[in-house]
């Protein structure tokens, strides 16, 4: 039996996006993380913010088509987690070295990048989200997050009819266009 | 609606995948031909991406979020109260260091105190040892007061040793040990009698006394001596001999030169052989051709067969500093041995003649 028969497992259910899966991950591994960021001047807040990055990054690395597990799931989240509260403690100056630093994990450096990367993105399409404002905020989550139809969207927003939705919605997009990409650079493919 | 606006419609629904295949061609076509329009679209994906995947980590967060919740309830561990600072902190670190030090402090005493009581056990023995040679070298002298304190009368003296003539006019020769606390000495020996001596010389130094007969005419009635004193250092290995009074009879003893200093590396005494007695101190050791090579003086306790003697070199060197003849009775030292080709036992004979037992009295 492969020794990460029970990590394929969890990753096979997650990969299908299943929810009680992730949950089950999600709750296994988290004592590990409250100890080492707590044993390192953190609190469980941050603990919690930290592995929730981790996880979600393990979450969206399972998705890719061409994802392969390398290593045990709890090594993998030990080493982003560590990583990304070494980094924290480097921003708040509050780090004093206890971290042990012999431990090496191979490919985390890449793995690093790519998670920073997409919580940059994703927290400056927060920000813009944010600083847009409603109702151009509203239109754009339910146009193409939530995948709404323009009728709907005029419906729900009041408009009296689709085309001034689309013009709205059209308007909306540049604003937040500006905003994102006048913050986020984005190397485009 | 201007023409921007329907770009952006246009692409939406190519991205979604709304458009017929005719207009998505023709949009793929566009793509490839007009780089502006290109442009336009990659930007605008990236920006549809962006937001897709924004939403689906919303709903992720979201997901854990209520995960957490469960985790915290069923937390079963009560955690204590994050972030504690300052001494609260460090005070499990500080106990631990406490503890190592105070550890370590005590360790070190405790083995240096072990390894001082250690030396002081070496020192307190190399002290014993030399009490003991000092108690050995007293018992030497034989505890004659024992059996006084059994006796009474008649009163013997306190200690005894042995003693030798060593000029034909009346003195003899010692350990200073063995007359250090005299008030009155008597010799005695089966030829002489019981004689009264006084003291001439004293050398603690060199452990050798000196006593003169006070009887001059017995003094001048002694011939002349059947033995010299060595002038040279016996070597080792070399034969020797011993007269004295362990006990109230005159005690013979052999033996040989086993080294060439005494105790402790004393250059002026022997190691000897030679089986001794607590009441030989004082007695002569003579060598096979009959000179006096030595007085004994001690043994080492603890150490079979290993007795001392003070080396004749030393007694000439003591009587010279010392200037004891008078012209009443002037010092007249054997010059030469006359009994070197006699038989060990004619020698012994002429040898007993000139060996006293020297009796200590002490209030």
């Amino acid at each position: 039996m492969n020794v990460y028969y029970f990590d394929e497992l969890i990753v096979s259910e997650i990969k299908k996006k299943n929810e009680v899966a992730l949950r089950e991950l999600y709750k296994s591994h988290y004592p590990m993380i409250v100890n080492l960021i707590r044993s390192n001047n953190g609190t469980e807040e941050e603990a919690k913010d930290i592995y929730q990055e981790a996880v979600i990054a393990f979450y969206e690395k399972v998705q890719q088509p061409d994802f392969i597990l390398t290593c045990k799931i709890k090594t993998y989240l030990y080493a982003v987690c560590r990583r990304l509260w070494l980094k924290q403690l480097a921003v708040k100056k509050r780090y004093h070295g206890n971290i042990q630093e012999t431990e090496t994990f191979l490919g985390i450096e890449e793995e690093m990048v790519t998670i920073e990367d997409n919580e940059q993105r994703f927290i400056r399409m927060r920000e813009s989200l944010e600083s847009l404002g409603e109702p151009c905020r509203g239109i754009l989550e339910d146009f193409y997050m939530h995948d709404l139809s323009m009728e709907a969207i005029r419906d729900k927003f009041g408009y009296t009819n689709a085309d001034n939705a689309k013009n709205q919605k059209y308007k909306c997009l540049q604003r937040l266009k500006k905003l994102f990409f006048a913050t986020y650079k984005e190397d485009l493919p | 609606m201007n023409a921007d606006q329907a770009l952006y419609e246009l692409l939406d629904d190519y991205f979604s995948g709304k458009l017929t295949a005719e207009d998505a061609e023709a949009v793929e076509n566009k793509l490839k031909s007009d780089p502006d329009f290109n442009a336009k679209a990659k930007q605008h994906k990236a920006m549809r991406d962006a937001m897709k995947f924004y939403n689906s980590r919303v709903e992720l967060k979201h997901m854990l979020d209520s995960a957490h919740l469960e985790v915290e309830e069923t937390k079963p561990v009560v955690l204590q109260p994050a972030v504690v600072s300052g001494w609260k902190k460090y005070w499990p670190m500080t106990a631990v260091a406490a503890s190592i030090a105070m550890v370590s402090i005590l360790g070190t005493l405790w083995m240096t105190q072990s390894l001082e009581t250690k030396q002081t056990a070496i020192y307190k023995e190399l002290r014993r040892n030399v009490d003991q040679i000092k108690h050995s070298q007293k018992m030497l002298m034989k505890d004659i007061a024992q059996s006084m304190d059994k006796g009474k009368q008649p009163v013997p003296g306190k200690y005894a040793g042995s003693g030798f003539l060593i000029s034909s006019n009346g003195y003899v020769a010692t350990s200073y040990h063995v007359v250090k606390e005299a008030d009155s000495v008597f010799i005695e020996n089966e030829k002489f009698g019981r004689q009264k001596v006084t003291i001439v010389l004293r050398d603690p130094a060199n452990d050798i006394a000196v006593l003169k007969l006070m009887n001059d005419s017995i003094a001048y009635t002694t011939r002349a001596l059947p033995y010299a004193i060595a002038k040279d250092e016996a070597n080792l290995g070399e034969h020797v001999f011993t007269l004295g009074f362990p006990r109230e009879d005159i005690v013979f003893g052999e033996g040989s030169i086993s080294a060439s200093t005494g105790y402790s590396q004393n250059p002026n005494s022997y190691q000897v052989s030679v089986p001794v007695n607590p009441g030989n101190s004082g007695g002569p050791l003579f060598n096979e051709s009959g000179d006096l090579v030595g007085i004994i003086s001690g043994i080492q306790t603890e150490t079979l067969g290993a007795a001392f003697a003070i080396k004749s070199t030393v007694i000439m060197d003591a009587i010279s500093k010392a200037s004891l003849d008078t012209l009443a009775r002037p010092f007249v030292l054997p010059k030469y041995s006359t009994l070197k080709n006699s038989s060990r036992i004619q020698q012994v004979k002429r040898w007993k003649d000139y060996v006293f037992v020297v009796q200590v009295y002490k209030n």
